[in-house]
């Protein structure tokens, strides 16, 4: 087996994101959390992570989605799998103010709503991990 | 603050010169126009707060300044001027959307009593408009205050919630089990309803419009049974379904649609008793797709047949068999309607009820 995956988890609800990493550190994952966008991108930018769990609704709006925007026009990130996890459901999300939000138009890996069920949460971010390591491989 | 400002446009020099000695002082901003077509190319440069007409010009008349006053602006307050002989023609400007008028000659007096009414008639008009929008804003809003800070809250628990009970899965006794069921049911229960609230209150399904894309039927249809099956299968309750072939493709929104077939076939579920069977079909028609879904459940009364697509319209045996909050064929039937699709019932109590949805296919 090989070494402790790395995970990032960016949501500004710091009750949600220790309910998830309870569950993914009992699951024997290394867990770091930030609760805004702007310690997220730094942490990104600092340590090397095997995938990235990021929340939609941040701060003023959408601030997520800017994330994952800025994480697909990085070389350095285009990589990194990113698990959308929001509590807004996708028929909802291109209504919300401040322009586009709508899943479609932001290209993720995944995304799941809030709460989310535990063995689904793991499978989710293991099978993300290795499909991500089988591209790096080829 | 800012300045008030004010137009004057009038063909006479001295009706012009007055205005301005009587209002200047008062601390008004003015500019004149000595005809309309001079005026109206000033209204939008100058941004005047308040205008006088004068009806009788050459060139183009007051009138036809008013009329294309309010096609620029229909906000824009207005006050005409006018001879004592033509007040008749004075009723007409206001009824063309003048605001009040001025009968010529007129006293320093009444010129500033009529500005002030003018001024503060405006002043109602851009507050009502500033309401208007904060109304908008709030209600546009609403949807994402209410998912985060009303959600929010509950996600957390729901998700501790989950960890808990995994973390413990082999240390709770069987009736400790149920009890953290419930617990996730009823937290369940309670993000549904308020997602459901959120859809009825600030979802304009009319803007779902903006993002139709080709939509072929059996592929949503096959999702939305997908999302029943846990709960037919826990009733005992057998989906059938018949999908004709060669359906025409739809123009729509793939998402909301599986929402509108699902409710409804969720509702058959729950208004069925175990061990009978749901039937749903989908066949083309003239330019249509018609998509039924019939149960043998407990059917719907004549007398509340013309209610059961209104906001928060619950079935009466509801209450007693399964949980909803009455807003599932509200918001399907706005779906259906943005589409440009109607959804129908026949029912009868003890026998069942048979739903019918039509959609336009694609051109």
């Amino acid at each position: 087996m090989s070494e402790q995956k790395q995970l990032l988890i960016i949501d500004d609800d710091p009750d949600f994101a220790e309910g998830i990493k309870s569950i993914l550190v009992k699951a024997k994952y290394k867990v770091d959390m930030a609760h805004n966008p702007k310690d997220g991108w730094a942490a990104l930018e600092k340590n090397k992570y095997d995938l990235l769990l990021l929340d939609v609704m941040m701060g003023r709006g959408a601030e997520g989605i800017m994330i994952a925007r800025k994480l697909g026009k990085d070389a350095k990130f285009r990589e990194l799998p990113v698990l959308i996890i929001t509590s807004i459901r996708e028929q909802m999300a291109f209504l919300f103010p401040g322009g586009a939000v709508h899943p479609n138009f932001v290209d993720v890996d995944e995304l799941i709503e809030k709460p989310v069920e535990p063995k689904l949460l793991l499978d989710k971010v293991s099978a993300l991990i290795k499909s991500s390591e089988a591209k790096k491989k080829k | 603050m800012q300045e008030t400002k004010i137009l004057i446009i009038d063909d006479e020099e001295v009706v012009l010169d007055s205005c301005k000695l009587v209002l200047e002082p008062a601390g008004f901003k003015i500019a004149t126009a000595s005809n309309g077509i001079a005026g109206l190319g000033m209204v939008r440069e100058f941004g005047p707060d308040l205008i006088f007409v004068d009806l009788k010009m050459p060139g183009i008349s007051g009138f036809e300044v008013l009329e294309r006053l309010r096609a620029m602006d229909p906000n824009q307050v207005a006050i005409v001027i006018t001879g004592y002989a033509t007040v008749s023609s004075a009723v007409d400007a206001m009824k063309k959307g003048a605001y009040d008028f001025l009968p010529k000659p007129f006293t320093p007096d009444e010129l500033r009593l009529i500005t002030k009414r003018g001024l503060e008639k405006h002043r109602l008009v851009q507050e009502a408009i500033a309401l208007r929008r904060e109304k908008e804003m709030l209600r546009e809003n609403f949807a994402a205050i209410l998912s985060h800070e009303l959600k929010s809250p509950l996600s957390a628990l729901q998700q501790h919630l989950f960890g808990l009970a995994a973390d413990l899965e082999d240390k709770m006794t069987e009736e400790q089990k149920a009890r953290t069921e419930r617990m996730k049911g009823r937290l369940d229960d309670l993000l549904k309803l308020i997602h459901n609230w959120l859809r009825v209150f600030t979802v304009d399904v009319n803007k779902i419009k903006e993002q139709f894309q080709p939509v072929a039927v059996p592929t949503v249809i096959t999702k939305a049974v997908e999302n029943v099956l846990p709960h037919a299968t826990r009733k005992n309750i057998e989906l059938v379904s018949t999908v004709g072939d060669s359906l025409p493709m739809l123009s729509g929104d793939a998402v909301s649609l599986t929402e509108v077939i699902g409710n409804i076939l969720n509702n058959a579920v729950k208004y069925s008793k175990p061990q009978t069977t749901v039937r749903l079909a989908a066949e083309a028609a003239a330019g249509e797709v018609v998509i039924s879904v019939a149960d043998g459940g407990v059917g719907i009364a004549k007398e509340d047949l013309p209610f059961i697509f209104g906001d928060f319209y619950r079935g009466k045996g509801a209450a007693q068999m399964e949980s909803g909050c009455g807003l599932g064929l509200a918001i399907s039937r706005r779906i259906v309607e943005a589409h440009g699709g109607s959804v129908a019932v026949e029912s009868e109590p003890g026998k069942g009820s048979k739903f019918t949805i039509r959609l336009p296919a694609k051109t």
